[in-house]
């Protein structure tokens, strides 16, 4: 029996979903891309905030949105700045330009950086990780 | 129409601590330490002051600059939370505040233990203008302004052919200019190979991009154009000053194009304001926090077009006896991090022909950058008044 006790695992910093992104939130536990709209002018938007940006209205609705996108950026992580993600190091980060007209930023896997260029065409996946968060990340999109 | 902030207002006074790596004092202690040298800098006592922007968060509220230098009757007091991007802004505020006859002299100042204090993987959840990106970006793994803007660098990268050997030639320049300062961090020669094979933080950054965790202080004082001629130092005049907001401005990811930046707005107004052109700039200070960003604020700038920020770099053009000397100080790459309050000092000197080993000769003209928040940007340009 050993008497040492192994560090405690640095937690993944998670989000807190505020009274403007349950819902984004809530539509990614249920494995569906919820975007806000304007209720006034219909416009999207994203991250989630009070006030329609175009028209100034406040009242929207979450409406769900398809998962494909194109690649508009990304990096490669090396240090991990936060200990919770060392062991994931090197990871791909890709930035992405949603067909539902907003951009997501999520890790990307398996797909090798080399066959990474603006323009691919990416698909959101859904991780849980927690009761009560799943975080999004990107996949090659075979449809596309 | 002449704008009415135009050589209105005066950097009359500078300050520095030592740039270290390890340190005992706080940030407070830092800032204080480097505002009584810029008040002395500029022949005043620490009683002549009566406005004061502390960098924030950092240590510092107008409460005890009063309680530590005896402030008597301070008329002006406020944050200018833009990161990066502050130090240049506050000039903006400060040039107001005496231009209006509100304060005589405003002090900036500066203190941070960025090496001995809170690093900077930690300091962006603290900040409520990051509170976007602790949520959304943070949990995904992307917590850093390095691996934030290292999109941005990419893109470019893709778009416009930009390598690492543009990059190189910011990082080594900015080496070779520090190992002329006395104060820095960094003083030993950095080669292009050692550039390209120190380790990848968040490619396509490698350590050497990426500005220095570092610890120290710097101030300096604004005064009204017409108190400054009669203090201590030559005149050095804002002739134009501005500050710039993104679209999405807490958020890189979410901006329509992610190398359009504050800057652009600054530029669009500090520019006319001052009455000249980027041709008629004999040195430029520029936000370093990476070596990347440099060569886009160029481009912003007006000295290049979009996507030649990199070739404009080489061939010796931003080092000294070069078209357009850069960072004469070592920068944030390698002089230290003081959020770019360290370009505003050095801009100063060299206008007033005190740069020592890196003095341009015959600087009459120069511009100053800031760069910060996620995209928040602001530009002084300055000149040696006759
Ligand atoms: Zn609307």
């Amino acid at each position: 029996m050993s008497t040492t006790t192994a560090p405690p695992a640095p937690e993944r910093p998670l989000p807190t979903p505020t009274r403007e992104s349950r819902p984004y939130w809530d539509g990614l536990r249920e494995h569906r891309l919820m975007l806000q709209h304007c209720a006034a002018c219909g416009k999207v938007r994203h991250y989630p905030r009070p006030v329609c940006p175009h028209c100034f209205s406040m009242e929207s609705a979450f409406k769900e949105a398809p998962l494909g996108g194109k690649v508009h950026a990304w990096t490669v992580c090396h240090h991990p700045f936060d200990f919770f993600f060392k062991q994931a190091t090197p990871y791909i980060v890709a930035l992405v330009d949603m067909d539902a007209g907003v951009r997501i930023n999520a890790p990307l896997r398996n797909v090798a950086e080399g066959d990474l260029e603006i323009g691919r065409r990416l698909r959101l996946a859904f991780e849980p990780v927690g009761k009560d968060i799943t975080l999004p990340y990107f996949v090659a999109d075979q449809g596309g | 129409m002449t704008h009415p902030l135009r050589d209105k207002a005066a950097v009359s006074g500078i300050g520095e601590t030592a740039y270290t790596r390890g340190t005992s004092k706080s940030a407070l202690a830092l800032q204080l330490e480097a505002s009584l040298a810029a008040i002395a800098d500029a022949g005043l006592s620490p009683r002549d002051i009566d406005g004061v922007v502390p960098y924030f968060p950092g240590g510092g509220i107008a409460e005890d600059f009063i309680a530590n230098l005896g402030l008597p009757d301070l008329t002006l007091s406020a944050f200018v939370p833009m990161g990066g991007a502050t130090c240049v802004a506050a000039l903006q505020m400060a040039a107001m505040a005496v231009a209006t006859g509100v304060c005589k002299n405003v002090l900036i100042a500066v203190g941070r233990t960025g090496y001995s204090g809170a690093r900077v993987s930690t300091r962006l959840q603290q900040f409520p203008q990051f509170a976007l990106a602790a949520e959304f970006e943070a949990p995904i793994g992307m917590f850093a302004p390095a691996q934030l803007y290292a999109q941005g660098a990419r893109r470019h990268m893709e778009l416009y052919g930009t390598t690492p050997r543009h990059f190189a030639e910011v990082a080594v320049t900015m080496r070779r200019h520090a190992i002329l300062n006395g104060n820095v961090v960094m003083n030993k020669p950095l080669s292009v190979e050692e550039h390209h094979a120190s380790r990848m933080i968040s490619d396509p950054f490698r350590l050497f991009d990426c500005s220095l965790e570092s610890d120290g202080g710097a101030a300096v004082i604004v005064s009204a154009a017409d108190t400054a001629r009669s203090l201590k130092q030559p005149l050095v005049t804002i002739m134009g000053v501005a500050e710039g907001h993104p679209e999405s401005p807490a958020s890189i990811a979410q901006r329509p194009d992610l190398l359009e930046f504050g800057l652009v707005k600054a530029a669009a107004r500090a520019f006319p304001m001052a009455g000249v052109g980027p041709k008629d700039m004999d040195v430029a200070e520029i936000y370093d926090c990476f070596t990347f960003t440099v060569l886009r604020q160029l481009e912003i700038l007006g000295f290049c077009k979009t996507g030649e920020g990199g070739p404009f770099v080489m061939d010796g053009r931003i080092g000294l006896g070069g078209e357009l000397p850069i960072n004469t100080h070592g920068g944030l790459l390698s002089q230290g991090h003081v959020v770019g309050l360290n370009h505003v000092i050095e801009l100063v000197r060299q206008l007033r022909g005190a740069a020592g080993k890196a003095q341009i000769e015959d600087a009459e003209m120069g511009l100053v950058t800031g760069y910060g928040d996620m995209g928040d940007g602001s530009l002084a340009i300055m000149r040696r008044a006759a």
